[in-house]
């Protein structure tokens, strides 16, 4: 519970200082006072102030709150999405980019991309990213498991698997699509909140919201898959819809991220590992410590991202697969170690 | 509705087990027959489970006693023939309905993460979410860990564990369900002497308390010491069905396991004391 | 076809302003190439992106250039080389660095983007008006007229865009006659990102098609029946048999020069690729047309047929290569 609190707390002033900091100066007072502007208004108060750069209450509200919410949103997606998946393969070292779920979604974006479509309006990248990311994690686990375990060989090699056929999908893609199709999904291959709108939030807050609600509803159940699938049965768990369920909220969740931001590697990786190091594997703190985890860790890797550099937005995917890489090859090591081989 | 609600309702549902029901057989198994890989692994086999009865499932490796383990908790639909648990067909009691009525241990305790052992018997109280029974959980936890002997590791992390702490951790789960079926697979396999003694008395008390009690072992002593009745299986059907001192007798047991087996009877108490034989048996092993 | 090997390709001068620059007459209301209505109501801050650097230029060639706030990574005109640059990461808009500029109206295309920059700029309350981005002869004069109704001096637009054709007619003559010795060059653009493992050949409505086809040449790509821009196929090259490659200068550097081209499969098994005949011309310029494009075909007439280009007549006696 302290953790919780500790992560919220965190989570806010890292959100304050993203907005605070880029490359239009608007001081964090000038932050504060615009919310209160903001806020006094709908209440018919003249509060606060707006920042004294001409466009910097544009700045502040069409290009970086949408971009430090949507980074938190995605971040939440993919640290709770982390931790399910980890708790479906009963295996610490799943993880969306790793096993191939984002490449999954990937697939599908760039569909949506070269071929143009929009039958769902803003709906139709994530619709389709989602249903793609739900095929391909269906196949990885329908592949992986044996006798309701997956053994860390099987997982990566299954991870090499299927990110090799979806990074040819994607390359045909890419050969399909003209100039502009192809400038966009390399642009978002790599990951990146450039380009973050008020439109995307409410696109992508919804599903997330649903998504983790659906996750924080089988906690408990989750704690039991950690008995082997047979024990969880046995302790009343109906274990194919219980999979079935948290397979689509992974997808869900992933989804929604991948649409808008690109794939964003080992977040469900790195949040759900710490947070079990610090509060143990219960999923009734795990998954709410993860989300918030991962909400904290991607704004704060955003910021990084465009402040490391001057006038540059690095792309965020390559920032948190520099850090999450030797992080999943220091698991891989100790489960090696404690495993005494690769089991 | 949120969807906390959602499941509380539909556990509304849910056929609780009637804990004043007369004793008789709580689970009835016929004609029992499974195929594994295009080879019959039981054939043909009739058990009855019956309320206040420890049940020892003896017989030597392969003969199919875990297969009939798991017809028996429902895991595995078997080829022919039909499991009844309280009366009605296996298949017709939801998950939750049969965790109410049925624990089962494995002879492999899985942990894919590090839950203390507090948390890991916990859990066996995962079917009586939203019933009136939630309200045990505290007292069911801390006797069974008391009655298993794990108390002391409460915090301890179940991987942390040696074999046997894990294997009395794992059982300590099982009691804690609290259910008038237990199914226990070799749960003395990885135990010292007087752990195995432990157990095995406690699932005598159990059965004594009025549930039904099926023990997988390899142990005949243990078996004849603690149980009511022994059923040996051989090659996947049925090869005896009575009271230890009915069922346990060298000629039998001798052609089963094929291999010389003396049973004699302890000086002081009579107690059975099942001896393997010491002749090189190697005219009788067949190596397949 | 005898060759003298590479050329590079340099424009001499810059356009010239229109000499009697007037004052922008706003508000202008105009319905851009989505479709959609902007209303204009200040050109005092103006901010023209695109990946050619057209838009710029032509913001500059109306005599606007001293209203322009910043600029692209394309944008060639030496007196706005001073403006702070917009992009990152090559042609990656960056709305912070753009509403920090604090625009009164931006005229942007589909050739620059992520798309959500350019509509979290429109949102942001800025005008945006998005132009065609097609690259080639026939749409200069409409875009010279498009981007000065955007901006309230039409007549400046008028002026200018009849210069610029009349100039581009009588450059197109000069080519033409300079092109008369070589029979039909046969001519392919290479867009090369050696680093990026980049390796694209322009088709047609590339741009690089209406290029050739003013320099004289055929445009073996074209011809092959490829569209747009598409990956370089060494079979296809070979089979396509050019005399002569266009390339970017940037994309010639990135893959090591003339020498280094011919690594690359399919180009040393081209005439083009032996004798290497390879015209290469500044990044922003060569595929920019709007009113700097008679500038670069006289430039790249030059480079091609001129008495020192690849093709130049009196090339068979002199076997000297000036570099």
């Amino acid at each position: 519970m302290a953790l919780l609190v500790a992560l919220g707390v965190a989570l806010v002033a890292a959100a304050i200082v993203a907005a605070a900091v880029g490359q239009l100066p608007i001081a964090p007072s000038e932050v504060l006072g615009s919310v209160l502007h903001r806020v006094g208004g709908w209440v018919g108060l003249d509060i606060g102030s707006v920042p004294s750069h001409p466009r910097g209450e544009a700045a502040l509200w069409n290009v970086r709150s949408p971009r430090v919410l949507l980074a938190a949103l995605v971040g939440a997606a993919l640290g709770g999405a982390g931790a399910v998946l980890q708790a479906v393969f009963g295996n610490p070292l799943a993880e969306p980019s790793v096993i191939g779920v984002s490449g999954g979604a990937a697939v599908g974006a760039c569909s949506v991309i070269v071929f143009g479509w929009s039958f769902l309006g803003s709906y139709t990248v994530p619709a389709i990213a989602f249903a793609t990311a739900l095929g391909t994690t269906l196949v990885i686990y329908a592949m992986a498991r044996h006798g309701g375990r997956t053994e860390v060989v099987t997982l990566v090699l299954m991870g090499i698997a299927v990110n090799a056929v979806t990074a040819a999908v994607i390359a045909y893609l890419v050969f399909l699509g003209d100039s502009q199709a192809r400038e966009q999904i390399v642009f978002w291959q790599l990951g990146s909140f450039n380009g973050s709108r008020w439109e995307a939030v409410r696109v992508v807050a919804p599903v997330v919201a649903v998504g983790l609600a659906g996750v924080m509803a089988i906690t408990r159940q989750l704690d039991l898959l950690a008995l082997g699938e047979r024990s969880a049965r046995h302790l009343g768990v109906n274990v194919e819809r219980l999979r079935l369920t948290s397979i689509v909220i992974v997808s869900l969740l992933v989804a929604s991220g991948v649409a808008f931001v690109g794939i964003i590697a080992f977040i469900g990786l790195i949040v759900p590992h710490l947070v079990r190091m610090v509060v143990g594997p219960s999923h009734r703190t795990l998954v709410p410590a993860s989300v918030l985890g991962g909400a904290l860790l991607v704004v704060i890797a955003d910021v990084v991202a465009r402040t490391a550099v001057d006038y540059a937005d690095l792309p965020i995917g390559m920032l948190t697969a520099l850090v999450g890489g030797p992080f999943f090859f220091w698991m891989l090591h100790r489960t090696r170690t404690a495993a005494g081989g690769w089991g | 509705m949120s969807v906390a609600t959602t499941l509380r309702g539909l556990r509304r549902d849910v056929r609780r087990p009637d804990r004043s029901a007369t004793p008789g057989p709580a689970i009835r198994a016929r004609g029992i027959g499974v195929v594994l890989d295009g080879a019959s692994v039981l054939y043909d086999v009739d058990v009855d489970v019956d309320t206040g009865h420890l049940l020892a499932l003896v017989g030597p490796n392969g003969a199919g006693k875990s297969t009939l383990l798991s017809v028996l908790a429902g895991d595995r639909q078997p080829e022919r023939g039909a499991v009844e648990l309280d009366g009605l067909p296996v298949g017709s009691w939801s998950a939750v309905e049969m965790a109410m009525r049925r624990a089962v241990l494995l002879q492999q305790v899985t942990m894919s993460f590090p839950f203390t052992v507090r948390q890991m018997v916990e859990m066996g109280r995962a079917p009586w979410a939203g019933q009136p029974e939630e309200a045990d959980d505290e007292r069911r936890v801390v006797e069974s860990m008391a009655a298993t002997d794990v108390s002391h590791l409460a915090e301890r992390t179940v991987p942390s564990l040696s074999g046997g702490e894990r294997a009395r951790a794992a059982l300590a789960r099982v009691l804690a369900q609290d259910t008038g079926i237990l199914l226990l697979d070799e749960p003395t396999a990885a135990l010292d002497v007087r752990h195995q003694e432990q157990v095995l008395a406690l699932a005598a008390d159990a059965a004594a308390a009025g549930r039904a009690v099926v023990v997988v072992m390899h142990d005949l002593g243990l078996a004849a010491a603690h149980a009511d009745r022994v059923v040996v299986l051989a090659g996947g059907s049925v090869a005896a069905d009575g009271a230890p001192a009915d069922v346990l007798t060298a000629p039998l047991l001798s052609e089963v396991y094929e291999h010389p087996i003396d049973v004699l009877r302890h000086p002081q108490d009579g107690r059975l004391l099942i001896v393997p034989g010491h002749d090189r048996p190697s005219a009788t092993i067949r190596h397949t | 076809m005898v060759c003298r090997g590479p050329r590079h390709a340099v424009a001499q001068d810059w356009v010239e302003p229109v000499t009697d620059p007037s004052t922008p007459v706003l508000p202008t209301t105009v319905t851009d190439f989505t479709g959609e209505s902007v209303t204009v109501t200040d050109a005092e801050r103006i901010l023209a992106l695109d990946t050619y650097g057209t838009l710029a230029t032509t913001v500059y060639a109306l005599g606007l250039g001293d209203r322009l706030v910043g600029r692209d990574i394309s944008t060639g005109v030496p007196t706005l080389q001073d403006l702070p640059v917009v992009t990152h990461n090559g042609h990656e808009l960056n709305a912070e660095a753009i509403l920090e500029l604090d625009p009164s109206v931006i005229l942007t295309d589909y050739s620059i983007g992520p798309l959500e920059v350019q509509l979290q700029l429109k949102e942001a309350g800025i005008p945006v008006v998005i132009m065609d981005d097609q690259r080639n002869r026939a749409v200069i004069g409409d875009q010279i007229r498009a981007v000065a109704e955007v901006l309230g001096v039409p007549t400046a637009g008028e002026t200018l865009a009849a210069s610029v054709a009349e100039d581009i007619s009588r450059a197109e003559s000069e080519v033409t006659a300079m092109a008369e010795a070589a029979a039909d060059p046969r001519m392919v653009f290479l867009y090369l990102r050696g680093n990026a493992g980049v390796y694209h050949w322009f088709g047609k409505g590339s741009g690089a098609d209406d290029l050739i086809a003013a320099l004289g040449g055929v445009d073996v790509a074209g011809e092959s029946g490829l569209e747009g821009s598409r990956p370089l196929n060494a079979e296809g090259l070979v089979r396509s048999e050019p005399d002569l490659y266009l390339m970017m200068s940037d994309g010639l550097g990135s893959v090591g020069g003339a020498d280094g081209l011919l690594e690359i499969p399919g180009v040393a098994d081209t005439a083009a690729g032996v004798d290497g005949c390879v015209v290469d011309m500044d990044d922003a310029q060569i595929l920019s047309f709007g009113p700097q494009f008679p500038v670069t075909l006289r430039a790249l007439g030059d480079a091609v047929y001129g008495p020192d280009g690849v093709l130049g007549a009196g090339s068979e006696s002199d076997g000297t290569e000036p570099s």
